[in-house]
């Protein structure tokens, strides 16, 4: 059980989250509420990492952040270390890849909200932001939880970009799905069985409580 | 509002595990900063890491090893990759690193590579060192899938590419090769019973999770041109690094180096 | 009515995707009842007032504060308007209970006052008692008193009502009249009530406007509206049956009456002097104005216009048998009025049967033919 490697799956999964989740929110409520021209064009941009396989996205990553371009050297010059085969090159794969897992499921529960509760909202004298906090957030609390879970759940498992864009630097970023994989080549059959217990048992509990979080909301009729 | 208020607290507590999280492993990253990153051939598996054991017992230094395959590494050495130093299965990776000025110098030979033929438990294939067999194999149908590294960036690839030519089995056998990232991942495909067999690093077929579960044979010098294994320290080589490369060319390591397999350097 | 308190006046004009041509004003401590069939943007129009829809063109104004003018650029949200809105599905925050609700639109209020404020504001529209509830534990009368009491909390220049009784039953729906009608002579601001029940609009409102397809027809008490239409589209929009056309033959200035050829014969209706003798107009009589003459005592010339035909429809409505009475020849035109059935049973009314009755005069309304194509 390589405990580093799950340790910083959790910390990589963790500051995804926290990222995301107000861009989530911000996002998602600004789709759900706006109509605009080219708005499909948008949601479909947002959507893509869904449908994008792994190694296409880690490519483009490589090209647009590695050590070759613009934005890899001017970061290599302010920060002393490249972006890519560090973690924070992994954060900004994993926020750029998460991105319709955290969006989609808020926006969701933001459309469900009916239009005359935002109206009721702004005629009882509660600006935007009050509107969002007392009213539109606790209304979409399943719609965010969902998008947290399965954004976590997802980086948690995350191994195409994250090996094309970190390498396998134990420590920094060789995640707990790579971990898996290097265990199998070194033909540790019995540390990757733990390690693959470990992933499928978060998964399931990540699972369980976007279920929980939607059959709570059933049951008190939002 | 109860369950208003216990939202507010799960938020609450969600944002402060994230905090932690984020800065926990501040410390895990400040131990593992010590340890420099090594570059490793897949091959070295096993005997780098009993290397690595005896070099922390005689120094008490640790090293952080990353194994892959030498094509990889050297791409992702010319990308800015940390690692300190590079221990390639084949010396034209490190030749060309050198001339785009990633690397402290040269570096020097450490070991020559020995192809195996690896054919696991119950494989109606025939265990010949000169791979006369396998062309027949491939013809009659006994072999339907055969492992070896992939040739485009896996030193141990491109030379079981040139042993197959050599026995004249590459174009009876190329439809039915199954292609390991690194050789081994190939060794990993070889031994597990959905092919009939593969050909391999020694180093990785004389290995104990290999001998349980299959037979290898050497395959003779002659059939592939050598595998120089060639070992080099990058610009950002620090002191760790560089003992850990004088420890490699000392008389210990070169002994558990010769116990697994690997020939001579030069 | 209070002069002293702003009253609410609105222009507004739109062609796309709601066409809107709106005048009306409203003044304080009135309830003014804006009426029309469904799609004719009444929800629109009290959006527009809300400051929650900005139309292309238009300006509100309360008193001498302007929430919206087009003309200027000037355009101020919802959320500055003190506005007070009681949304037809009540739109009440689902997660919260009344208290919290009403407390919503507190913001103007210092903190501590808030909770009592909120509880006095819920005991004032009979929810005593009820104030932790939320709003899936209450019933529907008692949800649109909680929408009605967020919509006062808010201490309103203007109170916006999206037919708040529709969704409730007959019963509940009298009882909630009953509170608005006491509510209301309390309150001193403009109320503009949106209903498609022309009876709920009579009976709450002081004045009445007709909305048609976005532009506003008439404006008036509702008795007015009712029954001196301005066309016979604003007679059709308010139930009126009985609109024909006729040919004014002359006026009698002395009598206060203007005589018209209708059916042959010469009816004596309201003096009407915009219309020249020999002008095609619409009219339009109410059936208050419509009297049976007993069958068994015929006229001798002395009532009132009186008209004779045969019933060709006698429908008995539990107490009330509704009747047509086709007058002229050749197919003509039918007279739609109500008798209570004991006297339609007592006269023997039945299809086929001859009949007479009154138009009485000055119920007789002449209206500028307009787009409808009223029977001769």
């Amino acid at each position: 059980m390589d405990s580093a490697a799950l340790l910083l799956s959790l910390k990589l999964a963790a500051c995804t989250v926290a990222i995301l989740a107000p861009v989530g929110i911000f996002v998602a409520r600004f789709l759900a509420t706006r109509h605009f021209a080219g708005k499909p064009f948008v949601e479909a941009a947002f959507a893509l990492p869904l449908v994008l396989p792994p190694t296409v996205l880690g490519f483009y990553l490589l090209v647009a952040l590695g050590g070759h371009s613009p934005l890899g050297r001017w970061y290599e010059a302010a920060f002393g270390h490249p972006l890519v085969f560090t973690f924070d090159g992994l954060v900004v794969a994993s926020v750029i890849f998460n991105l319709p897992f955290a969006i989609q499921p808020v926006q969701r529960a933001f459309e469900a909200i009916p239009d005359d509760l935002r109206h009721a909202a702004a005629c009882c004298g509660l600006t935007d932001l009050q509107s969002l906090w007392r009213i539109e957030l606790p209304l979409a609390w399943t719609g965010l939880v969902t998008a947290w879970v399965l954004t976590f759940a997802h980086t948690l498992g995350e191994f195409g970009v994250v090996l094309m864009v970190g390498g396998s630097i134990p420590g920094e970023t060789k995640t707990i799905a790579i971990a898996i994989y290097d265990r199998v080549q070194a033909f540790d059959e019995a540390g990757a069985g733990i390690m693959s217990a470990v992933l499928l048992l978060l998964s399931m509990v990540a699972i369980g409580i976007t279920f929980l979080a939607s059959a709570t909301r059933r049951r008190h009729g939002r | 509002m109860a369950i208003l208020r216990l939202r507010r607290a799960v938020v609450r507590g969600c944002v402060a595990c994230a905090v932690m999280l984020a800065a926990f492993p501040v410390a895990l990253a400040a131990v593992a900063d010590a340890a420099p990153l090594v570059a490793a051939a897949a091959d070295l598996r096993f005997a780098l890491d009993e290397i690595a054991a005896d070099f922390r017992r005689a120094t008490g230094h640790d090293v952080r090893i990353v194994y892959g395959s030498s094509g990889n590494f050297r791409r992702q050495i010319a990308e800015g990759a940390p690692f300190e130093l590079f221990l390639s299965a084949d010396e034209a990776y490190v030749h060309a690193l050198a001339r785009e000025g990633f690397l402290a110098d040269e570096g020097v030979p450490y070991a020559t590579g020995r192809l195996a033929l690896v054919v696991p438990e119950g494989s109606p294939l025939k265990l010949d060192g000169e791979l006369g067999d396998l062309a027949t194999a491939a013809g009659d149908g006994r072999v339907r899938r055969f492992a070896i590294a992939n040739p485009e960036h896996a030193p141990y690839g491109r030379a079981a590419r040139e042993a197959l030519q050599k026995a004249g089995a590459w174009d009876a056998i190329r439809d039915r090769l199954v292609l390991g990232e690194n050789v081994a991942q190939a060794t990993q495909f070889a031994v597990s019973g959905s092919t009939q067999g593969g050909i391999v690093a020694l180093s990785l077929a004389r290995s104990p999770d290999v001998q349980g579960r299959a037979r290898f044979v050497v395959i003779p010098e002659r059939m592939h041109a050598p595998l120089v294994q060639r070992m080099a320290l990058t610009r950002r080589a620090q002191s760790t690094a560089r003992e850990f490369y004088a420890w490699l060319r000392g008389p210990q390591a070169r002994a558990v180096l010769a116990r697994h397999g690997f020939g001579a350097p030069g | 009515m209070d002069a002293s308190a702003d009253a609410l006046t609105v222009e507004l004009a739109q062609a796309r995707p709601i066409p809107l041509a709106v005048t009306l004003s409203c003044a304080g401590g009135e309830l003014l009842a804006l009426v029309g069939p469904s799609g004719s943007g009444k929800s629109t129009v009290l959006r527009a007032i809300a400051g929650v829809y900005a139309p292309a063109r238009g300006r509100v104004a309360v008193g001498g504060d302007t929430w919206l003018d087009s003309a200027a650029g000037r355009f101020r949200p919802a959320r500055e308007r003190s506005v007070g809105f009681v949304f037809q599905n009540y739109a009440l925050f689902p997660h919260l209970s009344a208290q919290h609700n009403v407390e919503q639109a507190m913001g103007h209020v210092a903190r501590a006052l808030r909770a009592e404020r909120a509880r006095m504001l819920l005991e004032r529209t009979n929810l005593g008692g009820l104030e932790a509830r939320r709003p899936a534990q209450l019933s529907g009368g008692q949800q649109q008193r909680v929408a009605v009491a967020r919509a006062l909390a808010r201490d309103p220049k203007v109170l916006l009502l999206d037919e708040p009784f529709s969704a409730v039953d007959q019963v509940t729906r009298e009882k909630l009249y009953e509170e608005l009608a006491t509510l209301r002579r309390e309150l001193r601001v403009p109320m503009i009530l949106v209903t498609h029940a022309l009876d709920e609009a009579a009976m709450l409102a002081d004045r009445m406007c007709i909305l048609h397809r976005g532009t506003t027809l008439q404006a008036g008490t509702p008795q007015h509206v009712m029954t001196r239409p301005a066309s016979p589209l604003v007679a059709r929009l308010v139930g009126l049956k009985n609109i024909f056309s006729a040919e004014v033959v002359d006026h009698d200035p002395a009598r206060a009456l203007t005589r018209i050829r209708w059916q042959g014969t010469v009816l004596e209706a309201a003096h009407a002097p915009q219309f020249a003798p020999g002008a095609r107009i619409a009219w339009v009589v109410s059936p208050s104005h419509v009297v049976m003459h007993r069958r068994d005592r015929p006229s001798r010339g002395e009532r009132e216009n009186p008209v004779a035909g045969t019933i060709v429809r006698c429908i008995a409505l539990g107490e009330t048998t509704a009747l047509s009475l086709r007058v002229g020849a050749g197919g003509g035109a039918d007279i739609v009025f109500s008798l209570p059935t004991h006297a339609a049973r007592r006269n023997g009314l039945a299809p086929g049967v001859e009949a007479c009755i009154s138009l009485l005069a000055d119920g007789i309304h002449l209206m500028t033919p307009g787009d409808s194509s009223a029977p001769a």
